[in-house]
């Protein structure tokens, strides 16, 4: 019994040397550290680097939004709502606001906005102490020293792509689209007008019906267009649908 | 009406009849001059309004000197040997830092003031005693593990001037003394009432009968070598002919490790094996008690270190040099450099088997160290050293 048990114990005592090897490893990793900062940050007092589109808070360019809510309709969370504030001028316009206690710094807002008003900024350290000073109002979202990096466009270049030998960039494809109208079922209503936040739907008399009233129609124009589909979505009558550029 | 310094003459210590040691010590003489300093200025006070009183030349005799001088000089060991431990504390803990790939303590004097925060926060902390510990071993025996640790640590001497004992048996008494603790240990394992510190002090039992053998063997070994047991003696003994790790390389390794098994520090922790038993034989501590039997486990490991530069690398000597200016700081150099290969050994190994301590001490240390005492013997023999 005793000597099956001292089996399992080398008989060549020089096998032993494997206890050698931590040690090698140990001192690498020392030499190492004894040159170069350990891998440990102190947070508070210093801080990782972080690129120029790290996706923080959401940030707004106020003079640049719309309000077209292209960023309300994509947020996954739901933390972004429109609020009517004063813009500079004292008019009553359509803001985002972010409720930062639901917002998971997606950035989807910032990759989605058709003006790039929208952005992400490299702030992320947000406690407060109530909730309700968690909600950002569109004034509040400004960032000051927004870069150009911070504009996140929407990436459509497949990594295929790139590896085929066609490295072009295809960015903010979606926004080329613009919306089409279907003319046998408008009605004529100028809802479509109403809600576009650029202008660029004007409504055109194109002859009279049968009972002597203007038919009105809309005219998009589509240099003016940003493609926030926001007539496609209000139209009563499904007239508007958007028609992808290929 | 006298000068002040009539009454501040910086006496020869040797010259002075109650003086305890018989060669020069120098916390004892540090004592004496400071006690010159403050009883000669109240001596010259006294004086100066009562002149011609006995009182004055009371305060500056020989005997009140001594008394003094030796209280400065117990103050000054014990400080000394208390700020080296926890420098050592710090040592390891920003060593183990480096080698995990972290920074280790941060908190003020690149992180020096942590074991003192830490000394107060265990302070603070409520003292609890469980219901059904066994009250007076649980007590009197931490106290005994904590005081002899505090005792060999302070009779450690860290060069020929500072010393608390200069024996002839000197390295006997201190390794007397450091191989008490596991004794204490066991008892308190089993007065704590609890299966986790009763494992733990049978472990250390275990692991003492294991290293303990080779590492008496060992120190055995160097005495033979300088021929004296006396710690001074075998300094210079060192620095006569060359540092004993060069003829006794294998008996150094080995000493090395038994003297970790000595401290209880991984791999060989097996007495407190976190992993295994909550603290070991520490489970039922708390507060400053566990605060100190920390503090005094490291007070064991930088004692495992003095002994290892006091055998082994000529302890507070250098090669041609001799004592050199300052022999105390040498020496604790040497000791946090024997330290740094423990923590070394901390953060690289993992910890051994129960079985497994037992198997090294007695089929690879006992080998090894009889072995390197033949070698030590053939060279004594061969007129070598």
């Amino acid at each position: 019994m005793a000597i099956k048990y001292l089996d399992k114990y080398p008989k060549n005592l020089a096998k032993s040397l494997w206890v050698m090897k931590p040690f090698v490893v140990v001192g690498k990793l020392f030499w190492k550290n004894i040159f170069h900062r350990p891998v440990t940050v102190l947070y508070p007092y210093e801080k990782e680097w972080i690129p120029d589109n790290y996706r923080g808070r959401p940030g707004l360019r106020f003079d640049k939004c719309v309000g077209c809510g292209m960023c309300v309709r994509m947020c996954p969370t739901a933390c972004i709502k429109l609020i009517e504030v004063a813009d500079d001028e004292g008019k009553p316009v359509m803001r985002p606001q972010v409720n930062l206690g639901r917002c998971a710094m997606c950035g989807y807002c910032a990759e989605y906005c058709p003006l790039d008003a929208m952005t992400v900024t490299p702030e992320y350290e947000l406690a407060e102490y109530t909730r309700y000073d968690l909600l950002y109002g569109p004034r509040r979202l400004h960032y000051e020293g927004t870069t150009e990096e911070m504009e996140v466009k929407l990436e459509v270049t497949l990594p295929s792509d790139i590896e085929n030998g066609n490295p072009e960039r295809r960015v903010s494809l979606f926004d080329i689209d613009r919306p089409e109208l279907i003319d046998n079922k408008c009605i004529g209503c100028k809802k479509c007008a109403k809600v576009c936040p650029v202008d660029a739907i004007e409504m055109v008399e194109k002859g009279v019906n049968d009972k002597g009233k203007p038919i009105l129609r809309p005219v998009i124009d589509n240099s003016k267009c940003i493609c926030c589909s926001n007539c496609v979505l209000d139209c009563p009558k499904d007239a508007l649908q958007i028609k992808e550029v290929l | 009406m006298g000068h002040i310094l009539d009454w501040i003459v910086y006496k020869d210590t040797m010259a002075n009849v109650y003086t305890p040691f018989e060669s020069y010590n120098l916390p004892y003489d540090i004592g004496c001059k400071l006690w010159e300093i403050i009883g000669g200025t109240l001596a010259w006070l006294i004086d100066l309004i009562f002149p011609g009183n006995v009182v004055s030349e009371w305060l500056v005799s020989d005997a009140v000197t001594t008394l003094l001088g030796l209280i400065v000089f117990m103050l000054l060991i014990f400080i000394v040997a208390f700020v080296s431990t926890l420098i050592v504390l710090w040592e390891e803990r920003k060593v183990l830092g480096r080698m995990m790939d972290r920074r280790g303590t941060m908190v003020g004097m690149k992180g020096f003031l942590q074991c003192v925060a830490d000394g107060l926060k265990t302070f603070q902390k409520e003292n609890t005693i469980p219901a059904k510990v066994d009250k007076m071993t649980y007590m009197w025996t931490v106290t005994l593990v904590i005081g002899v640790s505090v005792l060999v640590l302070c009779m450690v001497p860290l060069s020929s001037r500072w010393y608390v004992v200069d024996y002839d048996t000197g390295l006997l008494i201190i390794m007397a003394f450091f191989a008490l603790a596991p004794f204490f240990i066991l008892v308190s394992g089993w007065a704590q009432n609890n299966k986790y510190s009763m494992i733990g002090g049978m472990r250390a039992a275990e692991l003492m009968i294991s290293y303990e053998a080779p590492m008496l063997i060992l120190i055995t070994t160097s005495a033979l070598l300088a021929g004296s047991f006396n710690i001074n003696d075998i300094v210079y003994a060192q620095m006569d002919s060359v540092w004993y790790i060069i003829p006794q390389v294998i008996g150094a390794i080995t000493f090395f490790t038994c003297a970790v098994a000595e401290a209880e520090r991984v791999p060989f922790d097996i007495a407190e094996a976190e992993a295994e038993l909550v603290e070991g034989w520490q489970t039922e501590y708390a507060g400053m008690k566990w605060g100190l039997v920390m503090l005094a486990d490291y007070m064991r490991g930088s004692v495992s270190c003095s002994m290892f530069v006091i055998l082994f690398l000529g302890g507070w000597t250098l090669p041609f040099i001799g004592d050199g200016p300052i022999p105390e700081i040498v020496f604790l150099l040497k000791a946090y450099i024997v330290f740094f290969f423990m923590s070394y050994a901390r953060a690289a190994l993992a910890r051994v088997r129960t079985d497994q301590i037992l198997n090294l001490g007695w089929k690879v240390f006992l080998p090894l160290s009889i072995f390197n005492l033949a070698v030590v013997i053939l060279l004594k023999v061969g007129g070598v050293f």
